[in-house]
């Protein structure tokens, strides 16, 4: 056979195997962690969990209630707060100001939002909130969530809504709908999957937020539903505890890690079985 | 095959089938440009669309007769850097009035699109979606005009089962047709076809011809089509239009027999086009 | 028929004007709200940056341009000396390593998800692809320390600084006791989260290469390494670089896995396996206990990444319009 065409064949197989090494590499991570996960966490996984609150150093009876809740209450309070702004904003961007400057500007500000670090996010509501609140609490901490949900939501809110044909705006437009409810009825319906598929993506992104909960929200070793002090909070919980030199607190870290992660990989599989629905119309 | 009951119930006269008395103007265009940015689109068009009347506007791709429908409900509005000058009145009204609500200009000029486009919603919604954004009524009143107006769309006896379906799982004729349907509900005065059958097969398009003639007796239509017997069969006047210019506009008998420009004669025999 | 309609006509548009009428407000309403909402997202950045620059103002004063090049970190000192050098040293080494890692992976990956992998496979490949971007950050960080530090410290090092023992350069880098806290392991974390990013931005540009040019290729006998080497490759560079350059934003300010493994040490060390810092996890883990001028420091060191993301960040979108541009031609 020709030799130069063995050659060529021969760096084919090589880098077909390399890349196929390459995606196994990256299928064995989540493995690895997914297992890890499961291995560490399933073993202090039982009721005491969501029944009682996180013990004091050394003990070894308690459970992670007061985290739980108090990350429902600031995950749904950022979800609640962020969501409707993103949405809003996004509709601006997709029906109001397609050929606006200002749209590409927030466009492209928004999509640096996206991607910068919580940790950020974190120091600015610090800054905005907590000083001038003269206090940690867990309004700051929503806060703190609802600035990272904003970017989310928005992106996805405007992608979605641009899929939406513009037939259809000219359609309900035709039967004499003013804008708004053009974007209401027609627009919104019509993306949404897509829509829900944003929200979804933006609560699993929060979800297990840690950097910007350290210094709004804290923590709190005790129940508290009070939005003005500091709140337990899961993440938060974890970093503290797997850092500790107490077994059961280990051990309530590693039931805690499962947990999240259970949650956030079913949000995120949630939005991807929706958007793919979606695709499949 | 479509829905007799209505249509023959009504008094009104086939007007395809007469001759033609010049019928009371309901849409008067008067030296009517338009402007894509620089791009003169639309040169100094004058005609009128009679009351009750089919008028058909033909003529090759690009020469404006879907801009000129799109103007008669101000759909270009939707779109910036698009300019028009000039007269055009439907009944007393100014439709080309800055100050005008297009909302209620479009209430009374309704428009059905050249794909289907039913909302995402079920098939009784698509209907009383509209009706609900101008009367408030009982839900016994809204089922009765639902009827009605699926009937005038020649749809309600194949929906009539599957009021609760999605409007997306009707057949692109059934499609176009409820959205004829979505258009009468809310009762305007004239109705602009642009193309309602360039998507559609051609059972659906008899049907939707057909369709066409009978609402003439409630309504002022204007249909731009790309096919030329379409117009021939549904219309009662037709206009020519070639490169944003009204080459012709007279008696869809006339311009089919007996042309006066040599360009519209040129194009109905097919030699451009 | 025609009797009912005339009827209602004649009444109708008065009723509707009514009826609009209502609606005039609501639409306007609407309009503003949509128009506030997305303002906000000026505001939110406008914000942010004053709140760093408030506070990292005292820090600015104090410390000046020397903040920069000062390696030593004692903020219980009287008076407290900061300096950034670690910190920033820690946060492009670590950011350097773990883009040496992920970029040639996450590209194999996305050419095996577009290219090579049979229809079956692809699905669920992506997928378990992309929740690795969902995990939360702090898990990569426990699994980084109780898992992936020890396997490191035990095994991979020791290898690596037996194999490079003596060795000019190469040995300095690789030298030093093995630890379960290090740049290393920091930068093997990170690659790790930021691969997703790489891959499917890759396989979102790799499918905006028109087919034909692909068959085109294919049609003169090129293998597929040859195809996606001067075909797919060179067609989507600007947004392979884009999405790198996202991916390197990422690394550059993630904070909880890396915080966990990386040992929070500000002494600048030769060797990567050695404990360092970075910035998000100098600030994760002392701002809680911070005060005064060491607080200030702290949002200063927030100020320096968020200038430094911000530009990365703004060059991968630049980037990424560019390629949009050109596929929307």
């Amino acid at each position: 056979m020709n030799p130069i065409y063995v050659r060529r064949r021969r760096t084919d197989i090589v880098i077909r195997g390399l890349c196929f090494g390459a995606a196994a590499f990256g299928v064995t991570w989540l493995a690895l962690i997914l297992v890890t996960l499961l291995y560490n966490g399933l073993t202090g996984l039982n009721l005491q969990i969501f029944t009682e609150n996180t013990p004091p150093p050394g003990s070894t009876e308690g459970g992670l209630l007061n985290a739980i809740v108090g990350s429902l209450i600031m995950t749904v309070l950022g979800v609640g707060i962020g969501a409707p702004l993103g949405l809003f904003a996004g509709t601006y961007l997709a029906e109001y100001g397609r050929n606006d400057k200002l749209t590409s500007v927030i466009r492209f500000i928004n999509d640096i939002l996206l991607s910068a670090p919580s940790i950020i996010i974190g120091l600015f509501i610090y800054g905005a909130v907590v000083v001038p609140m003269r206090g940690f609490s867990a309004i700051a901490g929503a806060l703190a969530l609802a600035v990272i949900v904003i970017p989310v939501v928005l992106r996805t809110t405007e992608d979605m809504l641009l899929l939406v044909p513009n037939a259809l705006r000219e359609a309900a437009s035709a039967l004499g709908l003013p804008r708004s409810l053009v974007i209401k009825r027609i627009a919104y319906r019509a993306a949404r999957s897509g829509l829900i598929t944003g929200v979804l993506l933006a609560t699993a992104r929060v979800a297990g937020e840690t950097a910007p909960l350290l210094f709004t929200a804290l923590s709190n070793q005790f129940f508290s539903l009070s939005l003005n002090k500091t709140m337990a909070n899961l993440p938060v919980t974890i970093n503290n505890f797997v850092q500790s030199p107490y077994a059961y607190w280990k051990q309530l870290a590693w039931s805690g890690a499962l947990l999240i992660t259970i949650t956030v990989l079913a949000l995120n599989i949630g939005a991807r079985i929706l958007g793919a629905e979606r695709t499949a119309k | 095959m479509t829905d007799l009951s209505v249509s023959v119930s009504a008094n009104g006269h086939l007007a395809s089938q007469q001759p033609l008395p010049e019928a009371p103007a309901k849409v008067t265009v008067r030296n009517l440009n338009f402007y894509y940015g620089e791009h003169h689109a639309l040169k100094n068009i004058n005609l009128t669309l009679g009351t009750n009347r089919v008028t058909a506007f033909i003529g090759p791709s690009g020469c404006g007769k879907s801009t000129l429908l799109r103007i008669f409900n101000r759909m270009y509005d939707l779109y910036p850097g698009q300019r028009v000058t000039g007269q055009l009145m439907l009944d007393q009204t100014n439709i080309l009035d800055p100050k005008l609500d297009l909302n209620l200009l479009r209430a009374r000029v309704g428009m059905v699109f050249q794909k289907p486009t039913p909302f995402p919603m079920t098939i009784y919604e698509n209907i009383a979606f509209g009706i609900r954004l101008y009367e408030k009524i009982s839900k016994s009143e809204m089922d009765d005009r639902v009827e009605k107006a699926l009937r005038g769309g020649a749809l309600w006896n194949e929906v009539k089962d599957k009021l609760n379906a999605s409007g997306l799982s009707l057949s692109g004729g059934q499609q176009q047709r409820l959205c004829i349907a979505r258009t009468v509900a809310v009762r305007p005065e004239v109705i602009l076809f642009d193309e309602p059958c360039s998507a559609l097969d051609p059972i659906s398009t008899a049907k939707v011809e057909e369709l066409i003639q009978e609402l003439s007796e409630n309504y002022t239509i204007a249909i731009v089509t790309h096919n030329m017997q379409q117009a021939a069969r549904v219309s009662d006047k037709t206009a020519f239009m070639y490169l944003g210019e009204l080459i012709e506009f007279d008696d869809t008998s006339k311009i089919f027999t007996s042309p006066t420009d040599r360009r519209t004669q040129d194009y109905i025999t097919g030699r451009f086009g | 028929m025609a009797v009912e309609s005339n009827v209602v006509d004649a009444a109708g548009p008065y009723d509707r004007a009514k009826a609009l009428s209502a609606f005039k407000l609501g639409d306007l309403t609407f309009y503003w709200i949509t128009r506030l909402s997305a303002i906000s997202v000026l505001l939110i950045l406008g914000g942010i940056i004053i709140s760093l620059i408030v506070g990292a103002f005292p820090a600015m004063k104090e410390y000046g341009l020397s903040f920069l090049w000062t390696q030593r970190w004692a903020p219980s000192a009287d008076p407290p000396v900061l300096g950034a050098l670690g910190p920033m040293y820690g946060t492009l080494v670590t950011s350097f390593i773990a883009m040496l890692i992920a970029i040639p992976v996450g590209l194999g990956i996305a050419i095996f998800l577009t290219e090579l992998c049979p229809q079956w496979l692809r699905r669920p490949i992506g997928m378990a692809v992309e929740l690795l971007a969902g995990i939360p950050s702090i898990i990569y960080g426990m699994w980084g320390f109780f898992v992936l530090g020890p396997f490191l410290a035990n095994t991979f090092q020791p290898f690596m600084i037996r194999i490079f023992d003596g060795v000019p350069v190469l040995g300095a880098i690789f030298a030093g006791p093995p630890s379960y806290l290090s740049l290393f392991n920091a930068a093997l974390i990170l690659a790790i989260m930021v691969l997703p990013f790489i891959t499917s931005i890759s396989v979102d540009v790799f499918k905006t290469v028109p087919p034909v040019l692909k068959e085109a290729a294919y049609g003169v006998g090129c293998t597929t390494w040859e195809v996606v080497r001067s075909v797919v490759i060179p067609y989507t560079r600007v947004g392979i670089i884009g999405g790198v350059m996202l991916a390197l934003g990422r690394a550059l300010g993630e904070t909880m896995a890396v915080t966990f493994i990386i040992g929070n040490s500000f002494r600048i060390s030769s060797s990567i396996f050695a404990p360092g810092t970075t910035i998000s996890a100098a600030i994760a883990s002392e701002f809680a206990e911070s005060d005064g001028l060491h607080q200030s420091g702290l949002i200063l060191l927030g100020l320096l990444l968020f200038v430094l993301t911000f530009f990365v960040l703004a060059a991968a979108r630049l980037m990424l319009l560019r390629l949009e541009k050109k596929a929307g031609k």
